[in-house]
């Protein structure tokens, strides 16, 4: 009964006729709870102490769609608006700390992320739209997990971890290990995501990154690539890490494109042969936003432009 | 049943508010304050009808929680009307025919107005760009564009020199 008069106040209520009849503001109350703490201690206890009934809250642009039309299900909200540092880009010697609630806005402005992690820049750029980026957040983009999370490849070609804290102290994941499945991750229903650390890059390193989606905008991608490079002073390949989204049930690094290339120069390696690798290596799904084969066919050919990229960007 | 004291400053003025911890920023505005100029499309973030500017910046104001505001500042299309007169975007809309059925409207100028208060003069890629999020669903795009353009200082000129005789 209640559920029901959730849903009309949640829907109806804006459909046009006469509103007043069927909006009712108290249906918002239903048994849900808020919370803001100020600091990251105190979240984690009211976390503790609720379990999984509370969702927790950065910027919504995710959580608000994934529950629309079913608000009543949420018993409440964790939010982390208050927690001071969580909104900072840090920079230390040998990496880079982003808060959880960091918006894809400020990743795309930042002068540290477009220095230091130009593919991971450039992926925030892509997301959604201006409304979307200016609210959603790095840690929401993470927590939701979807196999189509724009700065998830990126993430994982940067060699990311994220800390996560309970009450029962801290630990950090390497992002290779943190997803498990659409939409799902190692993190327990009393941790909070606080940190996404990043080591520098150093020098010599270059990246490229690809977004292929039915529009330009607005679009959920139908595949990503994030392929990130370092050479040594001789130009040859330090590391590569070549990781796509959308193509598998979590985001996922080529592993063998490692294999191939170290120790290689980038001009002495075959392109084609590379795409081709990496189309096999995937597992695509057919689904609205393309079909596994077209998935094998764009991953191949994007594979190749990304190679030529870095290749005309190191030879400079 | 817990109520969120929330303090808003919305077009200007201030208003105390005790919402529940669902209510969107969407309902907030049309049902307590009666700001209908904002419009619920799509309710997920993906047409933009409902864009505000929160803070300086244009977001969908059926993804944000109103709980979540205490202490910010919303402008809606209500709010860029000054002392009776529009908005240069407003007037520019209405004289570059760039209103079709008209509900996509104020996200557009929302957008749009969000854009030119960061940066006055932006290109036509800029302003396609910072319009990305706003469906118009009677495609009426390239008279939104220039009509943008002109109050961006750039349209006019452009826009005359498709009328000039070119001997070349």
């Amino acid at each position: 009964m209640k559920e029901s008069a959730a849903r009309s106040g949640n829907r109806q209520g804006t459909s046009g006729g006469d509103f007043k009849d069927c909006f009712r503001p108290e249906d918002y109350f239903t048994a849900s709870k808020y919370f803001a703490p100020e600091s990251l201690k105190e979240a984690v206890e009211i976390l503790e102490g609720y379990g999984g009934d509370l969702k927790v809250l950065a910027g919504g642009t995710d959580l608000l769609v994934e529950y629309y039309e079913r608000l009543y299900e949420v018993k409440g909200w964790l939010d982390l608006k208050n927690i001071p540092g969580l909104k900072e880009i840090k920079v230390f010697e040998d990496r880079i700390e982003i808060g959880p609630l960091v918006t894809h806005t400020e990743l795309e402005k930042s002068e540290n992320i477009k220095e230091y992690y130009p593919v991971l820049n450039r992926a925030a750029a892509d997301v959604g739209s201006p409304q979307i980026r200016n609210r959603g957040t790095i840690g929401g983009n993470i927590i939701t997990a979807s196999p189509a999370g724009d700065l998830l490849a990126p993430l994982m070609a940067y060699d990311a971890e994220f800390k996560l804290v309970s009450t029962r102290g801290e630990r950090i994941v390497p992002v290779g290990q943190f997803f498990t499945g659409p939409k799902r991750t190692i993190i327990s229903s009393n941790e909070i995501l606080s940190r996404i650390i990043i080591p520098l890059p150093g020098e010599r390193t270059y990246g490229s990154w690809c977004k292929v989606g039915k529009r330009k905008a607005l679009i959920i991608s139908s595949i990503t690539l994030a392929l990130v490079v370092k050479f040594n002073k001789e130009r040859v390949i330090k590391d590569i890490r070549a990781c796509l989204g959308a193509v598998a049930p979590t985001p996922v690094e080529i592993k063998e494109v490692r294999k191939r290339a170290r120790g290689k120069r980038i001009e002495d390696l075959n392109f084609s042969e590379l795409g081709e690798l990496v189309a096999e290596r995937i597992s695509p799904i057919d689904d609205i936003r393309g079909t596994a084969e077209y998935r094998r066919d764009v991953a191949r050919e994007i594979m190749i432009n990304a190679l030529e990229e870095i290749a005309e960007k190191a030879a400079e | 049943m817990k109520k969120i004291k929330v303090n808003l400053t919305v077009n200007g003025k201030e208003f105390t508010l005790e919402v529940g911890p669902k209510e969107r920023l969407l309902d907030t505005l049309r049902e307590r304050l009666k700001l209908t100029g904002v419009k619920e499309g799509c309710g997920i973030g993906e047409c933009g009808a409902c864009t505000v500017i929160l803070n300086g910046e244009a977001v969908n104001s059926c993804l944000v929680l109103t709980g979540q505001l205490d202490g910010s500042e919303v402008i809606t299309v209500e709010g860029l009307e000054v002392e009776g007169r529009l908005d240069p975007l407003q007037q520019a809309f209405i004289d570059h025919h760039a209103v079709q059925c008209g509900f996509c409207t104020p996200g557009m100028l929302m957008s749009a107005r969000a854009l030119l208060d960061k940066n006055p003069h932006p290109n036509r890629e800029e302003i396609k760009r910072a319009i990305e999020g706003n469906l118009c669903r009677c495609t009426g795009y390239q008279q939104i564009i220039e009509a943008i353009e002109s109050v961006a200082g750039k349209g006019e000129e452009e826009g005359a020199d498709y009328f000039e005789w070119d001997p070349d």
